[in-house]
């Protein structure tokens, strides 16, 4: 094997870490006193995308304690007979349940407590509870037949996001990033967007859902925050201006580069670009999260309430302008859907805070032909029982259910208009075309041009990848 | 493998097994054809040498010793037939022609196997030859500079005095040396020079603080629980165990038996207790759904995992849901050695227990000093008493009905399974089964007939969740309802429920006000915030008028808990009064007490009336003794408080059984197991008990093939960023080939000898000529050697993100340096906890410290797993979820970020500046003291005038612009040095950030 070669993927295989990117970059760079070619700091590995990717950036609205799917997206005509009915054994077969409703003596069926109707021309059955949605059936791709492991939500969310039910996996899009590296000079490859939440019962998020795990912690996501100081530190505390600020880095980069040049230490140019990146990052996130330069009809599109910083819309609106600056991977969370009581008085709450917003980005990057090659996912960490936790017809409550739940994919390489899977009359078991959380990481990565069999990263002896040893692409969803 | 393989090309002759031919058949073959029985295909298993030569049901054999003809191993990887090619298209594995002309090369030469190196137990090769004799400065040298020879390789010259204690200091104490230091060893001529500076070092408390942050790590120590709420828990006890054992330099065998199973030691001793907190590290749920015995499970597995990979090396992990692939450790090996960390007594769900106390310093001395004045205090009652009776008589006040007399129930009743218990204090403890939602039933007589009010007092007891007064796992409860009804005892009949005109409590949880405990709705109630204050609570219910029959009163007082979740009262008392106005508290004056008999007083009112008497009219010698009782209960108190409770190891009495588990899950129980270790890593001796004892001691007996390489492993990454094995985690056949094996063996077998001495590793290390070399590098070299994996140079890399925060709070003069204790909450963005959490009761916000423990060192810093220190996350500090022995070392935007804006260091960049500006009157003298302090060396001239220029620029801006000076000077919360002229301190500052932001300033070199 020629020794330059290895060297060379040995370099590009290390620049992760920072110091084989710039290691080459001095070795190529004989005059050390000149101004150093900065290395890249997220570059992906090589050999990645596998193939012509479909889409160039994901953005995942997480909606976390789990929407009901039979309120929401899962039109069962046959729960109006069923309805009341206590569930047979012979649905439930044995199937575990949460501490919550383990020692409850009856388990009577609840019908949607909303009505459904069909819209577009693919004629899409949805709740009433989302009329923006309704408007983007056509282009939505409705899974009905997702179903997972986990039936709390600590392992649940953790198990989709980093296909592991127990802390210490990399995130989704901290493979990616890994993976794909970043696509912009001036952002993060992966940025993370929570909204305020509004309801007190709401479940805690964590950072290991946004973390790299294993893989070096530069491929953790960003977490924007509402207001006016989005990234961590990102604010100047001392009031400087940008001449100080650029006259400090300034002379900064001189000492580095003097240093540099007198230890031969390759790792200084990666800081020097780093402290750069920094500077073009101070620049372009005001410009980011500044929305006042955006027309009336944006707020018409996502709604008012797009003006709040830190609601869901407002973060639909950010996910849309992170995405026409090339952020590879936009990860939304939305808490508050886990109603074990009253969900027919506070799921109509939740719908109205997420509905606009979720379906006007869809209707937003498809004007700005950006829908073509942005994957859109929307969905929970499992769905809702058809059965009654607690109260009684009018007002009651629905446990957790990993059994079966619904989901929906938009945008680049997925078919629009149609619904995949089909659960029971009971809306409990699937009956056609399961898919796993494990073949819809798979399917992520496809679109994104990554063979999920083939992302691996050696830890503990072990070539790990998001999608365990499992998972198959959902061949019947792409377009 | 491929990285190692470049790294150190396999010579052409001969072919080692372990280096040259295991990594390449284990990463590409033994998926299918290695140890894992389940997953064999064409039962083929070519881990073993005897197994690859049988006859194959083709009647071909994988391996002809000597043969390529025959060898069908040969054969399948040099096929262009997409059928019969090995490994298979949808393996995604591919052999380099490198790898497979070296397949051919070893079974030409006979196909030799040989046991995974680092199975084999490690034995001291002695001292390889060189050439250039004058180098080495002890044994390591030996190994090194013998592998550099063998390659036609120079070492680098020695580094020089101030880049050698730079270098020493970070490495053994996380901190750079002083400007003092500096000159002392610079100053120092003696050839000694430089171990008394390493002896000077080991030392130090500092050293002790340094060595555990590693630790922490690995042990996944936080000051929160993980999973989804995160809520708090106290294991700094644990932390400063390891901090304590470190200073003194326990050896790493007891290390390692205290740690894992101090509790089983022979009269084992408080701090030996503390020390297996290491094992209840891990994160623990509290979520309300969970199915207990499926996380109890995952504790378990953690424990075992994190002893593995942390003694061992090893990941076990895999043999949790089949044999293992690549290492010889079956699933039922791994059920037998999670056997020994199954006998805790704990629950799935909140498993906090079990726990133990752990007074604060000083309280032993506190405790018996209170004793002593109390006891002279005792023997003085009589007197004081006559004093007292004297006193009161000079009163002159009606006496007056004392406020509340407690009730002793007749009987109490409860749901199924639930039991009460009368204490002698009046109280009712409750225990027994815990129904979700409960009603207690409590029969009361009194005599009295103008009762007003009733009170209620829910106490607290340690035998409640958490010591609190409710019965819920989060020490809370939930009155729904009060109910009271009489009838005289002579007439049941005449029975009809009291009306309550008002309620009252001490205190009320937000939205769970008393209020609603007499509302008549079930679904509303009292609660009084258990989960985080654990304190006796009363509240009363006055009557619209008063009640009492003459000839006695039956009342009967119903508590109802409708919340669900146990939330029940855990220990409760009910008093009566007949106060024309009642209040929650004894609100008697001492004179009307004075007036009351004592025999009628309450021991409230006892108390109160001496506390009077000592206090304002005794003699003057129980005057001060009261006064020094009371100034040593409040520190009594205190340092109570200021003691903590902390999780610890235990055995049940009765073990628990172990089974294996099909595919790791927790109801998939199989064939029963008992403790053992892994056949292939040895087996315990026949006289060892068969618990965490005896498997802590056989980690340590000196013949375990692994312990001792892993901890010597560990301690060379620590100095060289990279260990001998770079796979620090993992030293099973995935693993790295070491850069040195003989040289590793030599540390393992030397370290074991010292009597696992680690300062005494440490210093042999440090002492070498290897570490002293200059880490300067050329682009030749680095082609060569890119990782510095033959030790061409001396080490070089990032510091830590806690070594970057520590080293800036030291170089600002600002470090307080004290060891141990509660954790610290120094400066964070604020809103960070609560935006992902603001669930009430569930979560708190961020409360920064103030004052000293802003300035503590970054590992007292209060380590959250779910929203970690960002701006130590920011520099690669993990979660700490799960154990961690190697950290990556990135470098990214947002760290310029932290060292930028965080008020940490730019309030460490003013106190710099002070002292700069302090140091001298001379600009070109300040500029170097300031240098020199961040870098240890002095400045070149090129690098003075960027920083003159620099401070120039500023200046000028700053006598423009006075405003900006003033919000530069208020960044941090410690005072402005005042005497100094704002516009030339804002310039210094600003040289002060560039100074504490070089690339140099971060970097140990």
């Amino acid at each position: 094997m020629n020794p330059l070669s290895i060297n060379r993927r040995h370099f590009f295989g290390r620049t992760a870490t920072g110091i084989g990117g710039a290691a080459l970059t001095s070795l190529l760079n004989e005059n050390l006193f000149a101004k150093p070619k900065l290395p890249d700091l997220l570059s992906g590995q090589p050999g990645i995308p596998h193939f012509t990717p479909k889409v160039k950036r994901v953005i995942y609205m997480f909606q976390s304690g789990a929407p009901s799917q039979v309120d929401l997206f899962d039109h069962k005509p046959s729960l109006e007979k069923l309805t009341e009915k206590e569930l047979p054994d012979s649905i439930r077969k044995g199937q575990r349940l949460t501490g919550m409703t383990s020692r409850q003596k009856s388990f009577r069926a609840a019908k949607s407590f909303s009505p459904f109707h069909p819209h577009g021309q693919s004629g899409t059955q949805i709740s009433d509870l989302l009329p923006w949605h309704s408007k983007i059936v056509d282009d939505m791709c409705l899974i009905r037949s997702m179903h997972t492991e986990a039936i709390n939500h600590d392992p649940a969310i953790t198990f989709f996001q980093t296909g592991h039910q127990q802390p210490g996996r990399p995130s989704t899009g901290a493979w990616a990033s890994y993976g794909l590296g970043s696509a912009n000079k001036d952002l993060p490859a992966f940025v993370v967007l929570l909204s305020k939440n509004t309801d007190p019962q709401a479940q805690p998020i964590y950072a290991r859902l946004w973390g790299s795990g294993f893989l070096p912690s530069n491929h953790q996501g960003v977490k924007f925050r509402s207001g006016n100081n989005p990234v961590l530190y990102l604010k100047d505390p001392t009031g400087d201006t940008p001449k100080g600020r650029r006259q400090l880095l300034d002379s900064l980069s001189e000492l580095n580069q003097i240093r540099q040049a007198e230890t031969g230490n390759p790792e200084i140019n990666t800081r020097i670009a780093a402290y750069e990146m920094a500077h073009r990052m101070q620049m372009s996130v005001p410009n980011l999260t500044d929305l006042s330069k955006e027309p009336e009809s944006t707020f018409k599109l996502y709604g008012e309430e797009a003006r709040t910083p830190g609601s869901h819309a407002a973060n639909c609106l950010l996910a849309r302008r992170l995405c026409e600056r090339g952020v590879r991977f936009i990860q939304l969370y939305h808490r508050g859907w886990d109603h074990h009581s009253n969900i027919p008085g506070r799921h109509p709450k939740i719908t109205k805070e997420t509905d606009q917003g979720s379906a006007a980005l869809v209707m937003d990057l498809k004007e700005r032909g950006l829908l073509n090659d942005t994957l859109i996912i929307w969905g929970g960490e499992f769905g809702r029982t058809v059965y009654r936790q607690g109260g009684n017809a009018k007002s009651f409550g629905r446990d957790h259910h990993p059994r079966c739940f619904s989901i929906w994919l938009a945008g680049g390489g997925v078919k629009g208009g149609i619904t995949h899977g089909e659960t029971d009359d009971w809306c409990y078991n699937i009956a056609k075309d399961p898919v796993h959380v494990h073949d819809l990481n798979a399917t992520i990565q496809h679109l994104m041009g990554i063979d999920h069999e083939r992302l691996t990263y050696r830890y503990q002896g072990r070539d790990y990848r998001l999608t365990d040893v499992h998972g198959k692409v959902v061949k019947e969803v792409l377009s | 493998m491929l990285l190692a393989a470049c790294a150190f090309p396999a010579p052409a002759t001969p072919v080692i097994f372990n280096r040259d031919i295991r990594p390449v058949l284990s990463n590409n073959c033994y998926q299918c054809h290695g140890p894992d029985s389940a997953a064999r295909k064409a039962n083929l298993r070519l881990d073993r040498e005897a197994n690859s030569r049988a006859e194959l049901k083709s009647g071909s054999s994988a391996i002809v010793p000597g043969n390529l003809e025959d060898s069908e191993l040969i054969y399948r990887i040099t096929t262009s037939d997409v059928d019969e090619k090995m490994p298979p298209a949808d393996s995604h594995r591919k052999l380099t022609p490198q790898q497979i002309e070296t397949l051919k090369q070893w079974v030409k030469q006979g196909a030799k196997y040989e046991k995974h190196w680092s199975l084999i137990p490690p034995q001291a090769a002695p001292l390889p030859i060189v050439k250039q004799v004058d180098w080495p400065r002890n044994g390591i040298d030996h190994f090194v500079l013998a592998r550099l020879e063998t390659d036609g390789l120079k070492p680098a010259p020695a580094a020089d005095k101030a880049t050698l204690l730079r270098r020493v200091s970070f490495d053994l104490i996380g901190l750079p040396p002083t400007l003092k230091e500096l000159d002392t060893f610079i100053a120092d001529k003696s050839p000694k020079a430089f171990e008394k500076v390493v002896d000077r070092l080991l030392a130090s408390p500092r050293y002790g603080e340094h060595m555990a942050r590693y630790w922490l790590d690995a042990a996944r120590y936080a000051d929160t629980n993980g999973y989804q709420y995160d809520t708090h828990r106290n294991m700094w006890p644990w932390r400063d165990w390891v901090i304590n054992a470190y200073n003194r330099n326990l050896p790493f065998d007891q290390f390692t038996i205290e740690q894992l199973a101090g509790d089983l030691l022979p009269k084992a001793t408080l701090q030996q207790k503390v020390a297996t907190g290491f094992n209840r590290n891990h994160p623990i749920t509290i979520e309300g759904g969970i199915i207990p015995e499926e996380y109890r499970t995952e504790y378990v597995i953690d424990r075992v995992t994190t002893t593995a990979q942390v003694w061992m090396g090893m990941s076990f992990l895999c043999a949790r849901c089949h044999d293992h692939k690549f290492d010889p450790i079956s699933q039922k090996e791994f059920y037998q050695f999670m056997a020994f960390f199954n006998q805790v007594p704990e629950r799935g769900n909140s498993g906090f227990t079990p726990n133990i106390k752990v007074p604060a310093a000083g309280l032993a001395k506190i405790t018996a000093d209170l004793a002593a004045a109390e006891q002279s205090l005792k023997n003085r009652e009589q007197a004081i008493t006559a004093a007292q009776t004297k006193w009161e008589k000079t009163f002159k006040t009606e006496p007056t009905q004392a406020a509340w007399t407690p009730l002793k129930p007749v009987k109490t009743t409860g749901g199924n399974g639930t039991s009460f218990k009368l204490l002698p204090d009046g109280s009712t403890l409750v225990g027994g089964k815990s129904p979700a939602s409960e009603v207690y039933t409590i029969r009361l007589h009194t005599k009295a007939t103008g009762i007003t009010a009733l009170r209620l007092e829910a106490l607290t007891h340690p035998s409640l969740p958490h010591g609190g007064a409710g019965r819920a796992f989060n020490s809370n409860f939930v009155l729904s309802e009060f109910e009271a009804d009489a009838s005289p005892s002579i007439r049941d009949s005449q029975r009809h429920a009291i009306k309550f005109a008002s309620v009252a409590a001490d205190y009320s949880q937000r939205n769970y006000h008393i209020n609603t405990t007499i509302d008549g709705k079930p679904n509303t109630g009292w609660a009084v915030d258990g989960p985080t204050k654990k304190e006796n609570r009363a509240a009363i219910f006055i009557a619209t008028k008063p009640f009492g029959f003459k000839g006695g009163t039956d009342l009967i007082v119903r508590l109802r808990f409708h919340f669900g979740g146990h939330h029940s009262i855990g220990r409760f008392r009910i008093s009566f009064t007949e106060s024309a106005s009642p209040a929650l508290n004894d609100t008697l004056s001492i004179p009307q007490i004075a007036a009351l008999p004592s025999a009628k007083r309450t021991a409230q009112q006892l108390k109160r009336s001496r506390d009077h008497f000592l206090r304002t009219a005794a003699p003057p010698e129980d005057k001060a003794l009261h006064v020094k009782i009371t100034a040593l209960r409040t520190q009594q108190q205190k340092l109570k408080s200021a003691g903590s409770t902390t999780m610890i190891m235990a055995d049940m009495a009765n073990p628990r059984k172990t089974y294996v588990l099909h595919r790791g899950q927790y109801d998939q129980k199989r064939e029963e197991v008992s403790v053992g270790t892994p056949a292939a890593l040895g087996t315990l001796p026949e006289d060892a008990p068969r618990n965490r004892l005896g498997l802590a001691r056989w980690l340590v007996n000196g013949k375990h093939p692994l312990t001792a390489r892993v901890a010597v492993n560990r301690e060379w990454q620590r100095l060289f960023g990279e260990g001998l094995v770079k796979s620090t985690e993992e030293f099973g056949t995935q693993g790295d080939w070491p850069s040195h094996p003989a040289l590793l063996d030599w540390l393992a077998v030397h370290f074991t000898g010292s009597g696992w001495n680690t300062k005494a590793l440490l210093k042999l290390i440090v002492t070498s000529a290897t570490y002293r070399q200059s880490s300067r590098t050329t682009p030749a070299l680095l082609s060569r050697d890119p990782e510095n994996r033959l030790l061409t140079r001396g080490p070089r890399h990032r510091l830590d993100a806690e070594v970057i925060r520590d080293t800036t709070l030291a170089v600002s003069g600002l470090l307080v340096e004290r060891v141990g204790g509660p954790s610290v909450y120094p400066y964070h963005p604020k809103g960070l906890w609560m935006e992902l959490n603001n669930r009430p009761n569930y979560s708190r916000a961020y409360k920064q410290d103030t004052g000293d423990k802003l300035y503590r060192r970054s590992l007292y810093t209060y380590w959250k797993r779910t929203v970690p220190p960002p701006s130590m996350a920011t520099f690669d500090a993990p979660e700490r979820e799960f154990c961690l022995v190697r950290r990556s070392r990135t470098n990214t935007p947002l760290q310029a970020f932290v060292m930028l804006h965080d008020p940490q260091f730019i309030e460490a960049a003013r106190h710099l500046a002070k002292h700069m500006m302090d140091a001298s009157k001379k600009p070109e003298d300040q500029l170097v003291y300031g240098f020199r302090l961040a870098t240890s060396r002095l400045p070149n001239e090129r690098e003075k005038s960027v920083l003159n220029g620099l401070f120039k620029e500023r200046l000028a801006f700053y006598k423009k612009e006075p405003k900006a000076a003033k919000a530069l000077l208020s960044v941090g919360e410690s005072r402005r040095q005042e005497n100094l002229p704002e516009v030339d301190h804002a310039a210094w500052i600003t040289v002060a950030r560039a100074l504490l932001n070089l690339s140099e300033t971060i970097t140990k070199n």
